[in-house]
């Protein structure tokens, strides 16, 4: 990917239809996005206004901002676990609004992997069984499970000797490589992460985020965190600052 | 699917305590539910064999008429050729009777009863008068003595004893009174009071001497099946081989209305029962599961972010109420059929209410039984009841949104 200057990047944005990036269809295409809550009083709350965003397939973006800009709130619109007040998001060239509960569903399990803050792991199944989590929903045939989540593991550094262990009895760093195993596993085309370092030590984190971005060169699977931390934004290859719920700069590095 | 079931077999036991609550709770009901249905079936059946031990077999042959107006000119006429044509059956026995309203008299009292004739060898096949002898014994084959058989009961009403004489009087064929000594030669009694007070045996050849039969006359036909054979039908078959318009061939289903109607209405307060039973533990299910969903808003987002689609989210907590009720229903159940067995086997002593009981021709120790498609009924009912009962919570659970459930602290 070349470098862009900040300006040339959001004239790009602004522009109407889908347009490629760098001569490759985009992967995440979100147009004229805006997301309006209610608090708890009833009052609107925009937390995202008229945001145009576009990613590449094998890009590796962090999206940063102060508390409330609207990063979360953009990464889960992508990966259809909310629906925009207004606005279209495609992905993988399906437009999400136009999708059913179940259809949401069915493509979230093709094509998107979650890594979220606090681990989700779901407590009653074990290390393994989580990380496979995907590939049973898919139906992938045992041997076939077993020999991914493996290959996974030994990836991401995970001790065989935990894979048996549920999450309570893994420390948070292990959870949070389980969880990553859990969504590379199936090789969807686009992992999204909501601050997935915020709940480790800077130790662990940055060996994770290491890995991930191993992954994403090795791969080509494409990475967006929403995040507030340093190190993610360090070895992010984009970085997309919102601000109140707007797209305030868009830093493509080499 | 094999995760699904895997998650909702562990989902239960992530809080034991509230798990063995409900599955305790459905066990009970479950063993209240079989034991009051075997208990009834017991009840049931026991009123039913003694209707057709005593009062006329699975299906009973007269003359048209007799059953609605049982008098001594209403007969089966050419009653050999109806014998030749029911022994063809292997599978049935038959015995001929006479009977008819007389009075018998002992030197102190006199009462009105039924004055039956059968033939002793042919009847113990289709009666169980005989086996209920307590004293004494049965008619005489022969049927040359002057021999009767009274009901325990009817005989201290009498305040006769076994072998003295009593005087047995009845309308003959005339219309002329008619009446002769007879020896008591054996007292019964059976689980009815009231039958035990108002029939009488004579031989057959007595009886009809008695009220002027000739050897081709006899009242009824009683038929006694052999298990295979289904009443209904055989009857129907009967009407077509003896094909006579003068013929009446009536089930026990037929002649005994009110025992079918409170058969069908004991059956009625099974389902009932099961209703009621059942309706409280849903109520119990719909309780725990919302609490059960509410705890899992999280997770169950987060099963939905990675791709469980909202019908595999009520699968799970279908399979986990499904879990529950087969725990309960094994639990329950084992119980209750080991205790029930035993039951059946040494049975209920009840003969606290025996007055009561013996009036519906049910004896003083019930023997529960055990009747599969009673059961099954009710385990179908069961699980109908449960998957209505966590329908609400897994329909709530299936359409949280996701992202507010992942966000759900």
């Amino acid at each position: 990917m070349s470098d862009h200057s900040i300006e040339s990047r959001s004239a790009s944005l602004a522009t109407d239809g889908p347009k490629p990036i760098d001569g490759q269809a985009p992967l995440v295409e979100a147009t004229r996005l805006v997301k309006i809550y209610q608090d708890k009083e009833h009052v609107p709350v925009t937390a995202l206004n008229e945001v145009d965003f576009r990613a590449a397939p094998g890009e590796f973006t962090a999206i940063a901002g102060p508390s409330g800009s609207g990063k979360t709130t953009l990464l889960n619109l992508i990966g259809g676990l909310d629906k925009p007040t207004s606005g279209s998001v495609v992905v993988a060239g399906q437009d999400l609004a136009a999708m059913s509960r179940n259809q949401l569903a069915t493509f979230r399990l093709n094509n998107l992997g979650f890594i979220f803050q606090a681990y989700n792991l779901i407590p009653v199944l074990t290390a393994e069984e989580n990380a496979e989590f995907n590939l049973l929903l898919q139906g992938v045939p045992a041997h076939e499970r077993h020999e991914q989540v493996v290959r996974e593991f030994e990836d991401l550094g995970i001790d065989k000797e935990l894979i048996h262990r549920r999450p309570a009895k893994l420390s948070g760093g292990q959870q949070q490589r389980v969880a990553i195993a859990r969504a590379l596993v199936s090789r969807p085309k686009l992992i999204l992460a909501d601050e997935p370092t915020a709940n480790l030590d800077s130790k662990t984190g940055a060996r994770l985020l290491d890995k991930m971005r191993n992954l994403n060169e090795r791969t080509g699977i494409t990475f967006l965190f929403s995040t507030h931390d340093p190190m993610v934004m360090e070895r992010a290859r984009r970085l997309v600052i919102l601000r109140d719920g707007q797209i305030a700069e868009d830093d493509v590095r080499g | 699917m094999s995760i699904l079931i895997k998650i909702a077999w562990r989902n239960i036991w992530r809080n034991p305590r509230r798990s063995w609550v409900l599955i305790t709770a459905l066990a009970v009901a479950v063993f209240s539910f079989l034991g009051s249905v075997a208990y009834i079936d017991g009840f049931s059946i026991q009123m039913i064999d003694s209707a057709i031990n005593l009062q006329g077999g699975h299906i009973q042959v007269s003359g048209r008429g007799y059953h609605k107006n049982p008098t001594i000119r209403t007969y089966v006429p050419d009653v050999a050729r109806v014998e030749r044509i029911i022994a063809e059956n292997d599978a049935i026995r038959y015995a001929l009777q006479t009977t008819t309203p007389g009075m018998i008299n002992s030197a102190e009292q006199a009462s009105g009863v039924v004055i039956t004739g059968v033939d002793p060898v042919r009847e113990v096949e289709v009666s169980s008068v005989a086996e209920s002898i307590i004293e004494g014994s049965y008619l005489a084959p022969e049927g040359e003595a002057n021999e009767v058989v009274i009901g325990a009961t009817l005989a201290e009403q009498l305040n006769v004893l076994l072998g003295e004489k009593v005087v047995l009087m009845a309308n003959d064929l005339d219309n002329e009174v008619s009446a002769g000594a007879y020896r008591i030669v054996g007292l019964y009694r059976t689980n009815s009071s009231d039958f035990d007070k108002t029939n009488v045996y004579l031989h057959l050849n007595q009886a009809r001497n008695l009220i002027g039969y000739t050897a081709e006359q006899a009242s009824t036909v009683t038929l006694r099946l052999d298990p295979g054979l289904d009443p209904v039908e055989t009857a129907i078959h009967l009407q077509t081989t003896l094909d006579a318009a003068d013929l009446e061939i009536l089930t026990w289903h037929e002649r005994s209305p009110l025992l079918v109607m409170m058969n069908e209405m004991m059956n009625l307060a099974n389902i009932f029962l099961v209703i009621i039973l059942f309706t409280a533990i849903a109520f119990t299910l719909i309780n725990s599961f919302i609490m059960v969903i509410f705890e899992r808003i999280r997770e169950i987002g987060i099963m939905s972010a990675n791709g469980v689609r909202p019908g595999q989210v009520r699968l799970m907590l279908y399979l986990e109420a499904v879990f529950i009720v087969l725990l309960g229903t094994a639990v329950g159940g084992a119980i209750a059929v080991a205790l029930i067995t035993w039951w059946s086997a040494v049975g209920l002593d009840l003969s606290a209410f025996a007055e009561g009981l013996s009036s519906f021709g049910a004896a003083s120790v019930l023997y529960p039984y055990i009747h599969w498609g009673h059961i099954l009924n009710g385990f179908v009912m069961i699980f109908v009841l449960v998957l209505l009962a966590v329908l609400y919570p897994a329909v709530k659970a299936s359409r949280f949104e996701t992202v507010d459930a992942i966000n759900h602290v």
